[in-house]
C-alpha cells in the first residue's frame, strides 16, 4: 500500500484484516462462552449516546471528557451535544437503570469506544466488558475478578498478574485531609491523570499521621499482611482508612485461600471517577489488559438512587497482539465451484449447486478460476445442453465427472466419511 | 515571503500603531483601507487582515507563519483542538479582555448559589466562545446543559433566554448588562502567534527581530477563575419555564436592521429604541402583548426552534444554514419580506478558466490540487453544497467575516451572499454558481402559540405580508 493510500484511513482508527478478524472472533467467542456460563447475558448499547451521562461528577475525569468525540446531532438545534461511547460500563448502568432497575442484572459487550489520542494512538478500542449490577460487596467483586482470570486463561494466558486496590483508601484520606468535596474531586482526578505530585501536597495537609503516605506506594507488590500492617500504621489518625482496608483485606485474604495469586498496588485509581471500592487490573507481560472495580455510586450520579455494582472491561487490542494466527488449512474448508465459460446455462448451473451445497451444510464459493485452498474443487460446464461437473479431491489427489448435482453431494459425503 | 495575519476590527488602530513603530509600516493597513491583502513596505511580508477569531485558524492551518490577535481567541480555538500547530510568542501591551461567564442576578434568585448549579438539568449558556463555553460547563460538571453558540450579544440573552451568557468584558460589560461575572474563562490581550512548522523551518528573522525588540511580555494564557462547584451527589434540579403569556419577537441588528425597520414602518409598526441605525436591547412596542429584543439575525433560527421567540426576522440564507445542519428543527419561514435581497453565490478567483463550478473543478484537478478549500460564513450550506456539487475531497473553511480576501490563496471557492456582484468584481473574483436567492423573512415555530399571543402572531404576520403585497 502506498504513503497516499494509507492517508486515507483517519488518524487512530485501525482496520482488522481476516487474520485479526480471526484472531477477534476467538476472544470475543471464548469471552461470550465464559460470561454465559457465570450467568451473564449479551447486550449491545448504542455508539452515539447523550454527552449528558458522562459529565457528572462521578462519571468521567475531567481529563477523559477532554477527549470524548461530541457533536451536534442532526437534531441537536437545543445545543445538547451527544457523543460517540467512551466508556463502555455508563451506557450499561442506563440501560441497567432503564430496563431492570431493582433486580440483579448480569450484563456483558463487546463494543468499540472512541477517545481522541495524539497522532498515532489508537482513538477507537474494542473492549469486552461485564458489568454485576445489583450484586454487593464481596461476592460480586470476586466474582468478576474469577471471570476476567477465567477467560484470559481459556486464551491461553497463564502468567496473569493481578494487581489489587480500592478506592476508598485514597478517597478516605483526601476527606480526612480536610480537603471540601470540590477539592477531593479536583485532587482524585490529578491522581487518575497521573500526576505525582498530588502525593507530597496531600502529605503536607496531614502531619498528624502516623506513618508517611508512601506507605501506599511501598506496599506495592505486597500481600494481605501488608494490608494489615497499613491498618496498623495509618488507622489510629485516619480512622476513616479502616473500612476500606477491611474490604480489601477480605477480597485478598478470600483470593489467596482460593489459591489465585495477586499483588497489592494502592496507587491504582482506575482512568474514572466512578469507582468506589475495591478495583483491580490484570497484567500480562507488565501490560494492563484488563480491569475492573466496584462502582455504587454511578447510577446514583445518574439518577439519584444508589445501587451497588462492580464490572471489568478486557481491552481487545493488547491480546489481539499476543494472539497466534489459525494455521493454514485450520479454518479452510471452502469447495471451490468454478465454471468453464460464462452461458446463462453454466452459471445457473453453478449457482445451483452451490445453493445446494449450502442447504446440505457444507461451506461453498462461487469462482470465475478454481483457487484450490479446500479439499475440493468442482468445475461446471455445459456438455450438449446438459450440466457436467467435474469433482477434484486435492486431499486424495483424485478426480470424478458427475452429471447430477446429487451425484456431486454423494461423492463429497463419501470423501468425507473415507 | 513571510505571510503576516493581521486583525481588522477594534485592535486594528494599535495594531498599525505597533508595526509603525516597530518600522515595519503599511500604509494601507494603517490607513484602514478596505484591501484584504497588500505587502509590507520593505516586501519582505505579505499582509492580510482578518476578523480577529480567524488568525489563529488560519495560522493553524498553515496558510499564515504569523499573526496578531488578542490571546484569548487561541484560547477559543484551542479549547476545542488543543493539538492545533499554533505557538504564542509574546503579548503586545494591548487589547486587555477577558471571557466571563455571567448571571442575571434574577436567575441566582431563583436558582440558588451558582456553586450547586451542577445539580441543575437544562442550564442554556449562551456563548460568543462556544468552546470555552463547552470547556467551562464540563469543568462545573453541569450534568445537563445546552450550548447556544451566538454570533453577538450574548450579554443581552440573561435570565430569560439564558441562565448563563459568555462573552468578551474588556470592563464594563457585564455592569452595563446588570450581570453578575461568575467565572474568568481566559484573558489576555494582543499577542504575537506563529505556526509551529514554520517557526521550526522558515526563517522568520525579518519579521520575530523587530516585533521581539523592547520589554519581552510573556505570552502565557490568563489564569481562569472558576467558582467551587459543590459536586452533587446524585441531586437533580430541573428549571421550570413556564411560557410568557406575551408574544416575543426578534429583530436583527447589523446589516438586516435598515431593511427591517423599512418593512415594519411599511406596514405601520414603528419600535421606541428601534431605528434605521440604532437599536436599543430591547426597544419598547406600542403593541401591547408584544416583547421585543434586539439579537444577531444568524442566531434567530435556534432561537425560534428553543421557543425563545415566537417570532423573528431574518435572512433565508440564516434560516437553510440552519435547517441544513438540523433538519428536525421546528422553525419555518412564515412570510417573505421581499428585502435585503441577494444571491448566494459559489466565486472562484477570475483568473481561473472557464464561467462554471465544472470548469473550475477541471481546472483545479489538473493542477494537481487535492483538497478544495471552501470558506463561507456559512459553513453548513457550504457543506450542503459541496456534497451536492459532489466536489470530492474539500475542506470547509468556516469564516466570520473579511471573507472576499480568501479567495484564491487561502480558499479556492468562497460561498458569499452579494447583490450586485460589483464587489466580487472588485475583489478579482467571478461567480460560477447561484446557489439561491435570500431575502429577509419571518420565521415562527411550526406549532405557534395558542390563545392571544397565538391571535397577535397571525395579525402581524398578515399585516407584514399585506404590506408586502401592496409594495409589490
Amino acid at each position: 500500500m502506498t504513503a497516499a493510500q494509507d492517508s486515507l484511513r483517519c488518524p487512530g482508527m485501525h482496520d482488522l484484516g481476516p487474520e485479526e478478524m480471526a484472531r477477534f472472533r476467538r476472544i470475543e467467542e471464548v469471552f461470550r462462552a465464559s460470561c454465559e456460563s457465570w450467568g451473564f447475558r449479551e447486550i449491545r448499547t448504542p455508539v452515539v449516546e447523550h454527552l449528558h451521562l458522562f459529565t457528572s461528577a462521578g462519571t468521567l475525569s475531567p481529563q477523559m471528557l477532554g477527549r470524548v468525540y461530541s457533536f451536534l446531532d442532526w437534531d441537536g438545534w437545543s445545543g445538547e451535544r451527544v457523543v460517540l461511547r467512551p466508556d463502555g460500563t455508563i451506557p450499561a448502568a442506563r440501560l441497567y437503570w432503564e430496563r431492570y432497575r431493582g433486580e440483579i442484572a448480569k450484563l456483558f459487550y463487546v463494543e468499540n469506544l472512541f477517545r481522541f489520542a495524539a497522532s498515532g494512538e489508537r482513538r477507537e478500542v474494542w473492549q469486552c466488558g461485564a458489568e454485576l449490577i445489583g450484586e454487593s460487596w464481596p461476592a460480586g467483586d470476586l466474582e468478576v475478578i474469577a471471570v476476567v482470570r477465567g477467560v484470559l486463561r481459556r486464551l491461553g494466558f497463564e502468567r496473569l498478574t493481578l494487581r489489587l486496590s480500592h478506592t476508598g483508601i485514597i478517597r478516605s484520606i483526601l476527606a480526612t485531609a480536610g480537603y471540601s468535596p470540590e477539592e477531593q474531586l479536583a485532587l482524585y482526578d490529578r491522581l487518575i491523570d497521573g500526576d505525582p505530585s498530588v502525593w507530597p501536597e496531600i502529605a503536607g495537609a496531614l502531619p498528624q499521621t502516623g506513618a508517611p503516605l508512601t506507605m501506599l506506594r511501598d506496599l506495592t507488590g505486597g500481600q494481605v499482611h501488608g494490608l494489615a500492617n497499613l491498618q496498623s500504621a495509618l488507622g489510629p489518625t485516619l480512622p476513616a482508612i479502616v473500612p476500606p482496608i477491611e474490604e480489601l483485606r477480605t477480597i485478598a485474604s478470600s483470593l489467596e485461600l482460593a489459591g489465585c495469586s495477586y499483588e497489592l498496588d494502592l496507587t491504582i485509581v482506575r482512568g474514572f471517577e466512578y469507582y468506589t471500592g475495591p478495583v483491580f487490573q490484570v497484567l500480562i507481560d507488565g501490560e494492563n489488559v484488563a480491569g475492573g472495580g466496584r462502582y455504587d455510586g454511578l447510577i446514583a450520579s445518574q439518577e439519584g438512587h444508589s445501587v451497588p455494582a462492580c464490572g471489568f472491561a478486557i481491552s481487545i487490542e493488547p491480546l489481539l497482539d499476543r494472539l497466534d494466527n489459525p494455521r493454514p488449512g485450520e479454518e479452510i474448508n471452502l469447495i471451490d465451484v468454478s465454471i468453464a465459460g460464462r452461458s446463462p446455462s453454466v452459471l445457473a448451473s453453478a449457482l445451483g449447486l452451490v445453493t445446494e451445497l449450502h442447504e446440505q451444510g457444507y461451506d461453498a464459493e462461487l469462482v470465475a478460476q478454481p483457487l484450490f485452498k479446500g479439499r475440493w474443487t468442482i468445475e461446471v460446464s455445459d456438455r450438449d445442453g446438459r450440466a457436467a461437473y467435474r469433482l477434484r479431491d486435492l486431499t486424495a489427489g483424485s478426480s470424478f465427472d458427475a452429471a447430477t448435482v446429487n451425484e456431486v453431494t454423494q461423492r463429497i459425503e463419501r470423501g468425507a466419511r473415507a | 515571503v513571510i505571510k503576516l495575519a493581521l486583525p481588522g476590527g477594534d485592535i486594528r488602530d494599535q495594531a498599525a500603531s505597533l508595526l509603525t513603530s516597530l518600522g515595519l509600516h503599511s500604509e494601507e493597513y494603517a490607513d484602514g483601507s478596505r484591501a484584504y491583502r497588500f505587502p509590507l513596505a520593505s516586501e519582505e511580508a505579505e499582509l492580510r487582515v482578518f476578523r480577529e477569531k480567524d488568525i489563529p485558524i488560519q495560522i493553524a492551518l498553515g496558510n499564515y507563519d504569523l499573526g496578531i490577535c488578542n490571546r484569548v481567541w487561541l484560547d477559543e480555538l484551542q479549547a476545542r483542538y488543543p493539538q492545533e500547530q499554533v505557538v504564542a510568542l509574546r503579548t503586545l501591551g494591548f487589547g486587555a479582555m477577558k471571557v466571563v461567564a455571567a448571571v442575571a442576578p434574577e436567575s441566582l434568585r431563583a436558582l440558588g448559589p451558582v456553586e450547586d448549579w451542577g445539580e441543575i438539568e437544562g442550564l442554556r449558556i449562551a456563548a460568543e466562545y462556544p468552546n470555552l463555553a463547552e470547556q467551562f460547563a464540563l469543568a462545573a460538571r453541569f450534568s445537563r446543559y445546552h450550548i447556544l453558540p451566538v454570533w453577538g450579544a450574548a450579554g443581552s440573552y440573561p435570565p430569560d433566554d439564558a441562565e448563563l451568557a459568555v462573552f468578551a468584558d474588556s470592563g464594563t460589560a457585564a455592569d452595563r448588562l446588570g450581570l453578575r461575572i461568575i467565572a474568568r474563562l481566559a484573558s489576555g490581550s494582543a499577542c504575537l502567534l506563529a505556526n509551529r512548522t514554520s517557526l521550526a523551518q522558515k526563517d522568520l528573522r525579518p519579521l520575530l527581530e523587530p516585533l521581539f525588540t523592547g520589554d519581552q511580555m510573556s505570552s502565557e494564557a490568563g489564569e481562569r477563575m472558576l467558582p467551587a462547584f459543590r459536586p452533587t451527589n446524585g441531586t437533580r434540579r430541573t428549571i421550570s419555564r413556564q411560557r410568557q403569556p406575551d408574544l416575543r419577537l426578534a429583530l436583527p441588528d447589523g446589516h438586516a436592521q435598515r431593511h427591517t425597520y423599512a418593512a415594519f414602518q411599511a406596514a405601520g409598526i414603528e419600535f421606541e429604541g428601534y431605528a434605521e441605525k440604532q437599536a436599543v436591547v430591547r426597544p419598547t412596542s406600542p403593541i401591547p402583548g408584544l416583547q421585543v429584543k434586539v439579537i444577531r439575525p444568524q442566531d434567530m433560527p435556534q432561537q425560534v426552534a428553543l421557543g425563545s421567540f415566537d417570532l423573528a426576522v431574518t435572512g433565508r440564507d440564516w434560516l437553510l444554514d440552519h435547517l441544513i445542519a438540523f433538519p428536525s428543527s421546528p422553525v419555518r419561514e412564515v412570510a417573505d419580506l421581499q428585502r435585503s435581497r441577494y444571491s448566494l453565490c459559489a466565486v472562484v478567483d477570475e483568473a481561473i478558466p472557464g464561467d462554471t463550478l465544472a470548469a473550475a473543478l477541471a481546472y483545479w484537478r489538473s493542477h494537481n490540487r487535492e483538497v478544495i478549500r471552501i470558506a463561507s460564513e456559512y459553513a453548513n450550506l457550504a457543506d450542503h453544497f459541496a456534497r451536492q456539487r459532489h466536489i470530492g475531497r474539500y475542506q470547509i473553511i468556516p469564516v466570520s467575516g473579511a471573507s472576499e480576501g480568501f479567495v484564491p490563496e487561502d480558499a479556492e471557492i468562497l460561498i458569499e451572499g452579494t447583490e450586485t456582484g460589483t464587489s466580487v468584481a472588485a475583489n478579482k473574483l467571478k461567480i460560477v454558481d447561484r446557489i439561491f436567492e435570500s431575502t429577509n423573512c419571518l420565521i415562527a415555530r411550526a406549532d405557534p402559540p395558542d390563545g392571544p399571543a397565538g391571535a397577535l402572531l397571525r395579525s402581524l404576520v398578515e399585516r407584514l405580508q399585506a404590506s408586502v403585497a401592496i409594495s409589490a
